[in-house]
């Protein structure tokens, strides 16, 4: 029976994905794929170790999707945040991905969808207000971790360029916030002191996981082909989230900032490295169009409920001014509590 | 005492505290129900309105607090005050922040009524609804034009319509200046952003002489410069939407550049750093434009849709509606500088 493979199943987004898909297709039509196996209140769940990073993950594959009958592969292996340690991400994320690609056109795979960010447009001055899917992403980004997924999308491109039968989605996420998110972003907004650079105030887009694993299965049920972008319904100031998260702001002048949050990064301390001070001084707004018209996909939450629901789960009891989440919105991304 | 048994009545204690099975009873727990239903309810609002408590008051409250009273949480919250006095908590998708308009309009209509007394005509021009795209000279090293004809705009047209400004992409980058623009409602000047504003059927303020016509020396003053590479005119030709020339007379003369120092911009990332008689050499106070009279003018729409969108495509066609443009916008101006007298009163 034809199965539905899931890398990177220890991941926040892998292991929700993967709740969900039990869920809806039933343990026996899924396969994890990933370093550690998959929690143990996921019982029938067949796993397969891989390691991707290893130089003979691809034929391991190979051999993986056949006896599996895999037709679809959702690709959740990349890292949220930043790593101090660069040559491994990079031979997770590009590298492995070669690999997974590969290995899915040998094995006949029909779909591969891979998760990525839309952070790897670059957040610049002279971005459009939105940024669409045609918008070409900056490969020659300063950050190992924006190349690194860049790289990635191009190998999965370049094999469903060279094999027809192998159709190819990159999911390109807004920055999750929410629920049992652990990201470098998550981790600043659970500071007390938060630097900020003086004098800008970009936009920013928080998505929720709820709305995430939504585009998620409907990507995999649509399977339309290219760069979807998925985004929350409304947009926010950085500022105004930081102070409707209560956080004490610092404002820090450019110049200094990114060699400050170098220093930061390099001595342990920061949560990312200095590239990440574009972030906070330029907008990076995706555009949700696409999502709306191939997958029927509209966000049902706002980036401000992104952010509530996410300041309720990490500081809870303290009292706050922002809405409650939708109702039944934050159901099972609490279940598990991490 | 000593004949009394020592026993402690705690018997009638948890009895009372039970639930009693009669009527009247039941009436009596309903009735406390209520009530603290009604204390709950008085509770919540109270801390509402605490939490929504204005900013003197926050501070009042940190002053008070002293130096024992310094919390990460007070600190948090004075901030907190500080910055949603003057900003709302929602922005449009575009970023402009209604909040933050109003608190800079006293300033900008003190600019507009009071030191540069602008004289608006020809807002009939200005459509009440649906996409326009208002065409105006730029000058005056810093966006005040911007600003004042969206000021002129929302006072004289009788729509009172918010004109989004296409800013230059030099601003976009400037700290403090570019979050200003953004929450009072412009956008960067690229296609992407003009076509989408046009199609929601917004009203669109560009000047096409871009960063030429705003670092302008003074003595090529309402000379207007090339108009770009008439992306404007093909972003109007896709979107059917009609162009509305706009001249604005007095904001050339407010810096009036002298030279530019290139060599100081270039290592800060700005394009060029005037030099007009009193900046830099008064410091800060070099920073006060000039007061002069200012009166923004606009003209007749310029209808294209005739060409249809495909003529976005065709590049003779945009060069000769921009120079078209170019050529109405100067008249405009010139016929205004020679009924104008003076430079301070009109």
């Amino acid at each position: 029976m034809a199965r539905i493979a899931l890398t990177g199943t220890a991941s926040f987004l892998g292991g929700r994905l993967l709740r969900r898909l039990v869920a809806a297709h039933g343990a026996d039509a899924v396969l994890a794929v990933d370093i550690t196996p998959p929690p143990t209140t996921l019982s029938g769940v067949r796993h397969r170790m891989v390691d991707l990073t290893l130089p003979g993950a691809d034929r391991r594959l190979v051999e993986v999707f056949r006896e599996e009958d895999v037709e679809t592969v959702f690709h959740a292996a990349f890292f949220t945040s930043p790593r101090r340690d660069e040559a491994y991400a990079h031979e997770l994320e590009s590298i492995g991905t070669l690999h997974l690609a590969a290995a899915a056109a040998a094995a006949g795979v029909r779909h591969l969808v891979l998760r990525s960010f839309t952070a790897v447009y670059g957040a610049r001055g002279q971005n459009p207000c939105f940024l669409t899917e045609e918008r070409k992403p900056d490969a020659e980004s300063r950050l190992g971790w924006v190349r690194d997924k860049l790289e990635a999308e191009a190998h999965a491109f370049s094999f469903s360029r060279r094999y027809p039968g192998l159709g190819v989605t990159v999911l390109r996420f807004a920055t999750l916030v929410g629920p049992g998110v652990h990201t470098y972003y998550t981790r600043l907004l659970s500071k007390r002191l938060v630097p900020v650079v003086l004098g800008y105030d970009p936009l920013v887009q928080l998505l929720h996981p709820d709305d995430a694993l939504d585009a998620a299965m409907l990507a995999l049920a649509a399977a339309p082909s290219g760069v979807v972008n998925v985004v929350p319904r409304s947009t926010l100031t950085l500022l105004t989230a930081l102070h409707l998260a209560d956080k004490v702001t610092l404002p820090v002048p450019h110049p200094a900032a990114y060699p400050l949050a170098d220093l930061l990064w390099a001595s342990g301390v920061g949560e990312a490295p200095g590239g990440f001070v574009d972030y906070a001084r330029f907008p990076c707004i995706a555009d949700g169009e696409k999502a709306r018209l191939e997958l029927g996909f509209t966000a049902r939450h706002s980036s401000r409920e992104a952010l509530a629901s996410f300041v309720g789960y990490r500081f809870p009891g303290r009292p706050s001014e922002l809405p409650a989440p939708l109702e039944g919105g934050t159901g099972d991304a609490r279940e598990t509590g991490a | 005492m000593s004949g009394q048994p020592k026993v402690v009545p705690i018997a009638s204690r948890p009895r009372s505290r039970k639930p009693e099975s009669g009527p009247g009873a039941s009436a009596e727990g309903e009735r406390l129900r209520h009530r603290v239903g009604q204390l709950e309810q008085e509770l919540r609002r109270l801390r509402e309105s605490g939490e929504g408590e204005s900013l003197l008051v926050a501070l009042a409250r940190a002053v008070s607090s002293g130096a024992g009273g310094l919390s990460w949480a007070t600190l948090a919250r004075v901030q907190r005050a500080l910055f949603f006095a003057w900003h709302s908590e929602e922005t449009d998708d575009f970023g402009a922040d209604p909040r933050f308009a109003r608190t800079l309009e006293p300033f900008l209509e003190f600019l507009y009524a009071v030191w540069w007394r602008v004289e608006a005509s020809g807002t009939e021009h200005v459509p009440a609804s649906g996409p326009g795209l208002v065409v105006a000279n730029h000058s005056g090293v810093l966006p005040y034009d911007g600003l004042m004809l969206q000021l002129a705009i929302r006072h004289e047209h009788p729509a009172r319509r918010l004109c989004r400004m296409l800013a230059l992409d030099m601003f976009a980058l400037l700290p403090v200046l570019a979050p200003m623009l953004t929450k009072s409602g412009s956008v960067r000047a690229n296609p992407e952003n003009a076509e989408r504003l046009l199609r929601r059927g917004e009203l669109l303020g560009v000047f096409p002489e871009g960063v030429k016509g705003i670092g302008k020396r003074f003595r090529d003053r309402y000379k207007l410069a090339r108009f770009g590479r008439g992306g404007f005119v093909r972003v109007a030709l896709r979107s059917g939407t009609p162009i509305i020339p706009c001249a604005i007379v007095g904001a050339e003369e407010i810096h009036p550049v002298v030279g530019k120092a290139d060599w100081v911009g270039r290592p800060l990332g700005l394009p060029y750093v005037p030099l007009t008689p009193t900046f830099p050499w008064l410091g800060p106070l070099g920073l006060l434009p000039l007061p002069t009279k200012w009166s923004i003018d606009f003209g007749e729409p310029i209808d294209l849709s005739a060409h249809g969108p495909e003529g976005a495509e065709d590049p003779i066609l945009v060069n000769r509606i921009a120079e078209s443009v170019r050529a109405t916008l100067q008249q405009m101006l010139d016929g205004r500088l020679a009924r104008r007298r003076s430079i301070w009163f009109g």
